[in-house]
């Protein structure tokens, strides 16, 4: 748990405040984004917590490992930097040093014997799906985005509880940038670090939120909530305005295929022969159906004019799929997926690629007008 | 129509095609124009180029000189063996440049390569035999001409400048024949006019001839059976190694200072009275200030000392044992010294940053000071040998240190420093694990720089009494004797270069292995 209350900075020599009156909790294991436009304090805020910057005014308190609330400003700064976490955009790695010693920076300054160190900072590489023959490399030999993973690694080296992260994710393409936010959702899943997450993309934000702190110009809090009730119910006219005229669209984001695809959907087996295949779709009225194998793998599709007349097994005729949607994608980039491939239906597949059901454009039109139902009521 | 084209190119075509090759070399001397005629290369070209330059040659030392080159009756034979001559001698050269060039990795043919060179070597030929027929025409001596200062000493340059400009050609010629890069060219014809050198000196001696190099080499080695040599290069290497030392640790501290935030006075910084008060001591005591009773005991153990370093200063390390007893004969001077800069560390651990600017500066114009004014500044406050020497030697060698350590260290990312802080490093761990290390081959170029600087200046402390590779030079010029201030100035600039190369291998064993074939 991280609490922030009445916390206030003034720089020296400005009369304005950076930070003004700030007061949230960000529960533990939930990940909060700080979010707002440029020069709103919101690094500022993040570096009161580990006292890269002192407060001018105000309390932070820090859930500790041994369960305890603890008032930063009563810390050793030292001894309370230790034990945050801490990433930011341009990684700052040690580029002397191999990856092996980046990661072990804070577990050495722990003083934790070379052993403890290395198994751990296998493991690291292990969550982050990265071989082990990384830790002897030094970092010029990795990639932008193999980097990014090992700044993240060296923040969860001495497993803090607490993680403050910059926009880690600022400095890498796109579809890079995509990949590593989607991993960190599934590594947060198994870590539940206490997270605060600064950025300045409002589509970051949402995603990677359990909770939204919005800031305006100097540091003053316009929003906290969480991402649904921010894009259903703003607060006030900066946080429509910062959130965006497609803040209908954004709520896309926030539900998973798995929430609205059929989930009986209607296969045909490999095993089936064409005769059958035919008559199964004039039953369901189709022009196509989809094909699985006997562990219910996605083959393919076959179109009813390929069947008309011929014999033997249905998967002579199957056409491959070009596409499926993995099961925990949200349903903005399932959309724009479906609308790329031209296809009203998409088989939806777990990570064995076996199919879970199907979604089409229609489903995806009727969730979104439900949640605005909901946000009328 | 095929058959014109054919009969053009066997005949006409040939010698056009010959001329424009010439002039294409003379007018455009470039990489493409090389690659371009090197597809057109044939051996029989290469041998009219060269038979074209024979012939010119031929004419003219038949004109010029009859007596030692007509051997038969017939001027034809004459020509035709000095043709014969420019021929064999043109493919030899060619053969050793093209075999050297294949081993350092060329991939071209000898037919091209010579061809190329035989491009650059006969139209050059021709003109440089023309400038040499001119001037025998005018009466004129080449001594005249090459007299820089002569009348028509001017020639000199256009000389220089079309030796350059052939050696550019013959750059081009090679780097095009063999696809090589310029580096492996430069090597090519390197290792051709070194080996020549070396066979040229080495015919030198075994002929006994005698002149500048076989003297200056007789003398170098008596002096080295006479152990005067080594003497002199012994003291020269610890005086700049000892104080190239010192001055590694004040250039570094004072450098790292500069770069730290200000910092107001604590009480943790009355330690600093530790080292003011003993050097205070140091410094008051021998002069009295204080009393016999404590003077006496100061100057008792800086005889002891003295003495017993004196008495052992033999061998390789006799002059660092010289050194060190000249130092320790002098405690006022070594506690004023001590004073001096303990003042000068806490202020700028005071002012860090703020100070960086000034500090910078002054050093800056330290630097300009000319060595041989600062040995005398300092011949006040601690007179002459090598004390004085050793003081005005830190006191250079430090600048580049501590300039390169202030900028190494300000150079590292700022965003590697703040990860190194936003983890819980201490202002000291940041320093040694981090900025420190990162900034190492910054520092160490400043070493390089601050010790191939003090090679040179230690030769000028032999101007105040200091027993090193300057000798040689102070005393040549004294008694006039070329030989013994060119071993001086010799023996100076091998130490130099040597120095700089393995400090160029320290360098690199020193930068961390991560900073190598970064970016």
């Amino acid at each position: 748990m991280i609490k922030l209350e009445h916390v206030t900075k003034i720089y020296p020599g400005t009369t304005s405040p950076a930070v003004d009156d700030l007061s949230f909790t960000v529960p533990s294991g939930e990940i909060c984004t700080i979010v707002g436009p440029s020069g709103c304090g919101k690094t500022t805020t993040m570096k009161m917590v580990n006292r890269l910057i002192e407060p001018t005014d105000g309390e932070i308190y820090v859930l500790n490992d041994r369960g305890e609330l603890q008032n930063v400003l009563e810390m050793d700064p030292i001894m309370l930097r230790r034990n945050i976490g801490y990433v930011i955009q341009q990684i700052g790695l040690f580029p002397h040093r191999t990856i092996l010693q980046n990661i072990g920076t804070v577990p050495k300054l722990l003083e934790w014997d070379n052993t403890q160190i290395r198994s751990r900072a296998e493991e690291l590489l292990d969550m982050m799906n990265m071989p082990h023959e990384f830790l002897d490399r030094y970092p010029h030999e990795l990639s932008g985005g193999q980097r990014q993973r090992i700044g993240v690694a060296r923040a969860m080296a001495a497993d803090p509880p607490v993680m403050l992260m910059d926009e880690p994710f600022g400095a890498i393409d796109p579809i890079n940038r995509n990949l590593l936010q989607n991993e960190f959702l599934r590594l947060q899943q198994e870590i539940k670090k206490t997270i605060l997450f600064v950025t300045h993309d409002i589509d970051e934000a949402i995603k990677m939120g359990d909770k939204i702190a919005i800031l305006s110009g100097h540091g003053t809090l316009e929003q906290y909530d969480s991402p649904a009730k921010i894009l259903s119910d703003p607060a006030n006219e900066f946080i429509e305005d910062f959130v965006g005229a497609d803040r209908t669209l954004k709520q896309l984001n926030l539900i998973r295929v798995e929430e609205v695809m059929d989930k009986k959907p209607f296969l045909l087996q490999s095993t089936q022969s064409a005769d059958e295949a035919l008559k199964i779709l004039d039953e369901h009225n189709r022009d196509y159906g989809y094909v699985v194998d006997s562990d219910k793998r996605l083959q393919g599709y076959v179109n009813r004019r390929d069947l008309k007349g011929k014999s033997g097994w249905i998967d002579e005729y199957v056409t491959k799929a070009a596409t499926s949607l993995p099961i925990t994608m949200n349903l903005r980039d399932a959309l724009s997926e479906m609308l790329m491939v031209d296809y009203s239906t998409i088989c939806v597949v777990d990570n064995r690629d076996r199919v879970r059901g199907t979604i089409s454009t229609a489903m995806i039109q009727e969730a979104l007008t439900e949640s605005l139902k909901k946000e009328e009521v | 129509m095929p058959t014109e084209t054919q009969e053009k190119t066997t005949f006409v075509g040939f010698w056009q095609e010959l001329l424009d090759d010439w002039m294409s070399t003379l007018t455009s001397p470039d990489l493409e124009t090389y690659v371009r005629l090197k597809e057109k290369a044939t051996s029989l070209k290469t041998v009219i180029n060269i038979g074209l330059l024979g012939l010119v040659i031929g004419f003219f030392v038949l004109t010029v000189q009859p007596p030692s080159f007509v051997q038969t009756e017939s001027l034809f034979l004459d020509l035709g063996r000095l043709i014969f001559y420019t021929e064999a001698d043109f493919f030899i050269l060619s053969l050793i440049l093209f075999v050297v060039a294949t081993l350092l990795g060329g991939t071209g043919g000898f037919i091209e390569h010579s061809y190329l060179l035989s491009l650059v070597t006969a139209p050059l030929g021709l003109v440089i035999v023309a400038f040499l027929f001119l001037t025998h025409k005018l009466g004129l001596t080449l001594a005249a001409i090459l007299n820089p200062l002569g009348s028509i000493g001017i020639t000199t340059i256009f000389i220089v400048l079309f030796v350059l400009y052939g050696f550019l050609l013959l750059l081009f010629a090679i780097e095009a024949a063999h696809e090589m890069e310029s580096h492996q060219v430069i090597y090519t014809i390197g290792a051709v006019l070194g080996s020549w050198g070396l066979l040229r000196v080495f015919a030198m001696f075994a002929a006994g001839e005698d002149n500048i190099i076989t003297q200056e080499s007789a003398f170098l080695a008596e002096e080295w059976a006479r152990g005067t040599l080594q003497q002199a290069l012994l003291g020269h290497l610890w005086m700049v190694a000892f104080s190239v030392l010192i001055a590694v640790v004040i250039g570094v501290v004072i450098g790292v200072l500069i770069t730290m935030p200000p910092k107001r006075p604590q009480v943790s910084h009355l330690f600093f009275l530790i080292p003011l008060g003993v050097f205070f001591l140091m410094w008051a005591a021998p002069k009295g200030w204080l009393g016999m009773g404590i003077a006496d005991p100061i100057m008792e153990v800086s005889n002891t000392l003295k003495i017993i370093l004196t008495r052992s200063a033999k061998g390789v390390f006799g002059p660092l044992l010289s050194l060190l007893s000249a130092i320790v004969r002098k405690p006022a001077a070594v506690g004023m010294i001590g004073v001096i800069l303990t003042v000068i560390i806490y202020a700028l651990l005071i002012a860090g940053e703020s100070a960086s600017e000034l500090t910078l500066y002054i050093a800056g114009i330290i630097l300009t000071i000319p060595s041989i004014a600062l040995f005398g500044v300092f011949i006040g406050p601690f007179s002459i040998g090598a004390f004085n020497a050793v003081v005005a030697l830190t006191l250079y060698a430090q600048l580049p240190i501590l300039r390169n350590t202030y900028t190494g260290i300000k150079e590292v990312e700022p965003e590697i420093v703040e990860a190194g802080r936003g983890m819980g490093m201490t202002e000291f761990q940041l320093l040694r694990d981090v900025k420190i290390p990162i900034a190492t081959p910054v520092i160490m170029a400043g070493v390089r720089v601050s010790v191939v600087m003090l090679v040179g200046i230690a030769a000028i402390a032999s101007y105040i009494g200091n027993d090193t590779l300057g000798d040689y030079i102070f005393h040549g010029i004294q008694r006039v004797q070329p030989l013994r201030y060119y071993a001086g100035a010799i023996t100076v600039a091998v130490f130099a270069l040597l120095m700089d190369y393995l400090l160029g291998l320290l360098q690199n064993r020193l930068t961390p292995e991560g900073l190598k074939g970064r970016r």
